[in-house]
């Protein structure tokens, strides 16, 4: 039991805390939820009511049935996996690499790893612009998951080369003896071990890539656009649909809330461990 | 190591060196037409009222920010280690809007604070704490702007020390407490005398990390307010994307992002080798 732990009689008053607090804490998102299960005309109604008078889904209707929501969806899907995907790929050699040899070069690379996560993305997102026309992927999903890519890939590896660094090099060495080659090692012995740690990585890459917005605003124009971008166009676009806005935000944030909330011991490990060490 | 290195290089560093590259052009938008210009743009950068004053807006949001996140997440920190393990089930709903796109936060906190049929207003009326539902003009008022669109990011991220805060009070070894307790340390004492020192690796670590995000913010200001209120929200992300996108003047923005760039590099490279030393402990 840790000795800062209160018992007694003040324990009443620190639950009755606790719960005032999460219960503000908690009351934007449920508020956002309420308003879009309200008519249209009562998401703006003066003075403003908690919960709707008439509960409809017709929010959700007109919000799935926009131009272009149902493909962004799709492409927020789509990316967030691509992205996922390489930087896993890049990063999990990468970071078993720097565990196992040690070598200065390999310190030296964490470090700048480290260091790119620090840079300003507009500094990085404009010249991309140039990089994908020139490759041929300007506004496509590939190109979109490349940017998406350069924000997880340093966390990716930073978080990966602490699980490793976990892994004692004497299950490594044993592989070996039996007859396995680096690689095989990795894959057959070392993989299975870490895939806790492998889980972290990918749900930080995709809820990276998922979230973005810059990088999407600036890379994409049409086929590529993703939700993000979709609902900071919704505003503009058709002005005080509020009731649509809410309907849209919501569908896009409770798939990754309910993701998280199955998977919370690994993010939890992921954000304490991506934190104290990168 | 080498495809990772690679990829880096190709899509951060190359980047990176042909908008530092820009930052000595004049550049027309279209038709691609560039002048050497030398340091002409810093010069237009630094003597332009727009670009001192969205550093400077850039660093208060930042310290508003950092400040209202530190102390309400190790409030919250204290108030779970005092509760104890049956607090876990509340910790993970805490923890959820960590999961939230900057873009909804702040579409979200938009509709809460605007001014109209903002429920935000409704309620503090309803308490009595304003005489009027739109008495606070949050998001149009320029004396204020700036305080209100940091809302939706402290809402959004103060899990995120509490979470590393919490995970460091957990580390603090139990004998230290109790001694000091022994000795006649009260709650407020011990907490500034012992808690604070010890946690001191991973407060630094959060507030770095939550110092560069909040300095980087983009998308929730911009859906908020779009730098408005007469520019009142206008931070260097901001005014950099307009320079580039709206005023079509890229040579400007990428001298204006460079300096930008370059400080954020200093006040990080600074921050990390002399606090933080991440992977000191390994090898």
């Amino acid at each position: 039991m840790n000795p800062l732990e209160v018992r007694g009689k003040s324990r009443v008053m620190l639950w009755l805390l606790l719960a005032v607090t999460l219960a503000l804490y908690g009351f934007p998102f449920i508020y956002l939820l309420l308003t879009s299960f309200k008519l249209p005309i009562d998401a703006i109604a003066v003075p403003p009511a908690v919960l709707p008078d008439t509960w409809t889904f017709d929010n959700y209707i007109a919000a799935m049935s926009r131009e272009g929501v149902v493909p962004a969806l799709i492409n927020s899907v789509t990316t967030a996996v691509l992205s996922t995907v390489m930087s896993l790929v890049l990063a999990v050699p990468a970071a078993y690499a720097i565990t196992r040899f040690r070598t200065p070069s390999g310190r030296v690379f964490i470090f700048a790893a480290l260091i790119t996560r620090m840079v300003p993305t507009i500094a990085i997102g404009a010249p991309l612009i140039g990089v994908m026309r020139d490759l041929g992927i300007s506004d496509t999903t590939v190109g979109l998951a490349i940017a998406h890519t350069t924000i997880s890939l340093p966390l990716s590896i930073w978080l990966m080369a602490s699980f490793f660094e976990a892994v004692p090099d004497e299950l490594d060495e044993a592989a070996k003896v039996d007859g396995c080659s680096r690689l095989q090692a990795l894959r057959r012995v070392v993989l299975p071990v870490v895939s806790g740690g492998l889980a972290v990585t990918a749900i930080f890459a995709f809820l990276a890539s998922w979230n973005e917005f810059l990088f999407s605003l600036l890379l994409t124009s049409v086929r590529a656009q993703t939700t993000p971008v979709v609902i900071a166009n919704f505003q503009s676009q058709f002005g005080l649909d509020w009731g649509g806005m809410t309907a849209l935000a919501a569908l896009y944030s409770v798939p990754v809330i309910l993701l998280t909330l199955f998977l919370q011991r690994h993010i939890v490990a992921g954000l304490t461990l991506g934190a104290v060490k990168g | 190591m080498a495809p990772a290195a690679v990829f880096l290089a190709a899509f951060v560093v190359w980047p990176l060196l042909t908008f530092v590259y820009d930052s000595f052009f004049e550049i027309e938008q279209f038709g691609g037409g560039r002048t050497f210009v030398g340091l002409d743009n810093y010069g237009a950068a630094l003597a332009s009222e727009a670009f001192t004053s969205a550093s400077v807006r850039t660093v208060i949001y930042t310290l508003i920010v950092v400040t209202a996140e530190f102390t309400a997440g190790l409030a919250v920190a204290l108030l779970f280690v005092a509760l104890g393990q049956r607090s876990a089930t509340f910790r993970t709903i805490f923890m959820y809007p960590l999961m939230i796109a900057p873009v909804v936060a702040g579409l979200l906190w938009r509709f809460l604070l605007i001014d109209n049929f903002g429920i935000l207003n409704q309620l503090l009326f309803e308490v009595g704490i304003i005489s009027s539902p739109d008495q606070i003009q949050w998001l149009s008022n320029p004396d204020i702007a700036l305080y209100a669109v940091a809302l939706p990011d402290i809402w959004l991220t103060t899990s995120f020390i509490t979470l590393v805060l919490f995970a460091g009070l957990q580390n603090i070894p139990g004998e230290v407490i109790e001694a000091a307790r022994i000795d006649g340390a009260r709650y407020p004492r011990m907490l500034i005398s012992i808690l604070v020192p010890l946690l001191r690796p991973v407060i630094a670590v959060a507030l770095i990390v939550r110092g560069i995000d909040a300095a980087r913010a983009f998308d929730i200001i911009l859906i908020q307010t779009d730098g408005g209120p007469q520019g009142s929200t206008t931070t260097l992300s901001l005014l950099i994307y307009r320079t580039m996108t709206r005023f079509g003047e890229p040579g400007l923005a990428s001298a204006m992002g460079t300096i930008y760039l370059v400080a954020m590099l200093v006040v990080a490279v600074i921050a990390v080798t002399a606090i933080w030393r991440p992977g000191s402990n390994k090898s």
